[in-house]
């Protein structure tokens, strides 16, 4: 469904991606990690069209949707900002709801905290269909009961969509509870990749051990 | 100054049409370059807050030097460009309201660019990158850029009217401050001013505030905010 190929991006002289070879399923959620300035933001963006690699090539569906680390509150109320792509006002109010933001449906989007907006920006996303999910950090600023929401909604899409999500995150219960393949990079190349827990558990480099004893994980 | 305040009152309601007569050619003057310069200048603002392009550097800093033009300079180029022996002195525009407008728009052109091209480049990213992932079209994209960043698109919009409708040196070169004709507040101000009359001056002074400050809460108006957005 997805595959890459010999892919590199470089900014200034600095080769930031490095990917010989990556294919993602359909169907497939998968995780990417990694220390900041690994290449993970710079892969979602490669792959949602906002930048162009400079070698290598890549294949991917059209329909795909790209939520920003920096999610963004439109002027105008919750439901506004979910239909603004497309996508009717039920759906959206059925998705404030799975995301326990329906009390806050009428309020604007502007007064909601850092966690609501990203809840909010992922409704707009899945009030759409799509072949690919591409998201960056999606639970970087929800607290336990906002990420669990989240993680439930991506994979309830994924379930009704069988679309692949791609997904960027620093946290490993994320990536332990919430994807079907783990994958860390190290300076914009793959470093480990494959089953979640087995990635965390078993690391197949001294680097990915070394990171990963960063996160302080009990699986 | 009390003087100056109830003259300026009188002023206004003796409804002396010569006064009157003064104001409208301002307003169709400061209302139409203001017009002009931000047809040209925002697209222009927008492709510089958004675009990578060789020679960009180049030419921020060639719109920040204009940004400082020198009014009198203005007026002084398109007077030698319009004067009968100028290379467009056959179109007969020296000392008409056309020639002021054109003189402010090359003024006021810089201005809108560059105040519109830095907040575009500082604010629109994260509206550009939300609306491109979600697959707007460029158009929606735009128009999102722009509905998002009206209120300070507005500032740029007021900034050059105010520049328009308080400038006096090129205004006063290429439009002569001729009586009915091409007197406009400032030149006005300064006529009155050279003639002695500080508290007829002054009373003009401040009707030309009040002329601003109705333009401002107007464009407030219509732009509102409401709470929270």
């Amino acid at each position: 469904m997805i595959k890459l190929e010999n892919v590199k991006k470089r900014y200034a002289e600095r080769t930031v991606l490095d990917i010989p070879l990556l294919s993602i399923a359909q169907g497939e959620i998968v995780a990417f990690a990694g220390a900041n300035g690994s290449g993970k933001t710079t892969l979602l963006r490669l792959l949602a069209g906002l930048i162009q690699a400079d070698e290598g090539s890549a294949q991917l569906p059209a329909e795909r949707l790209y939520m920003p680390q920096q999610c963004y509150a439109f002027r105008g109320d919750l439901v506004k900002n979910i239909t603004l792509g497309g996508g009717d006002a039920a759906k959206a109010r059925q998705l404030l709801e799975a995301l326990e933001l329906s009390a806050l449906a009428d309020k604007p989007a502007r007064s909601l905290s850092g966690g609501e907006l990203q809840r909010l920006a992922l409704c707009r996303l899945l009030v759409r269909d799509c072949r690919v999910l591409l998201l960056d950090e999606p639970t970087a600023a929800c607290d336990a009961r906002g990420a669990e929401l989240v993680l439930h909604a991506i994979q309830a899409y994924r379930e009704a969509h069988d679309c692949a999500v791609l997904m960027t995150t620093h946290s490993p219960v994320l990536a332990a509870k919430g994807a079907d393949r783990l994958i860390i990079l190290n300076s914009g190349k793959p470093e480990a990749d494959g089953e979640p827990r087995e990635v965390l558990l078993h690391p197949a480099t001294e680097w990915a051990k070394s990171f990963i004893a960063g996160w302080k994980i009990e699986c | 100054m009390i003087d100056s305040f109830r003259q300026a009152f009188e002023l206004l309601f003796s409804f002396d049409k010569e006064l009157w007569q003064i104001i409208g050619v301002t307003m169709r003057m400061s209302l139409l370059s203001t017009t002009i310069s931000c047809l040209i200048g925002l697209p222009l603002g927008a492709l510089l807050g958004t675009k990578q392009f060789k020679g960009k550097s180049l030419i921020k800093k060639t719109v920040h030097t204009l940004m400082g033009l020198p009014p009198v300079v203005a007026g002084l180029l398109v007077y030698t460009l319009f004067t009968h022996y100028g290379p467009f002195g056959s179109l007969n525009l020296l000392f008409t309201v056309e020639i002021m407008v054109i003189a402010q728009v090359i003024l006021i052109t810089p201005i809108v660019i560059g105040l519109s091209s830095s907040f575009i480049e500082g604010n629109s990213k994260p509206v550009i990158e939300t609306a491109r992932g979600l697959g707007l079209s460029r158009r929606k994209t735009a128009m999102l850029c722009l509905s998002e960043g009206r209120s300070s698109l507005l500032s740029v919009v007021l900034s050059a009217f105010g520049r328009s409708i308080a400038e006096v040196g090129a205004v006063s070169i290429v439009g002569g401050n001729i009586q009915w004709k091409t007197r406009v507040m400032t030149t006005a101000i300064m006529l009155e001013t050279n003639k002695g009359k500080f508290s007829f001056a002054l009373a003009m002074g401040m009707i030309l505030l009040l002329i601003a400050f109705l333009v401002n809460a107007l464009a407030s108006f219509v732009v509102k905010e409401p709470a929270h957005d």
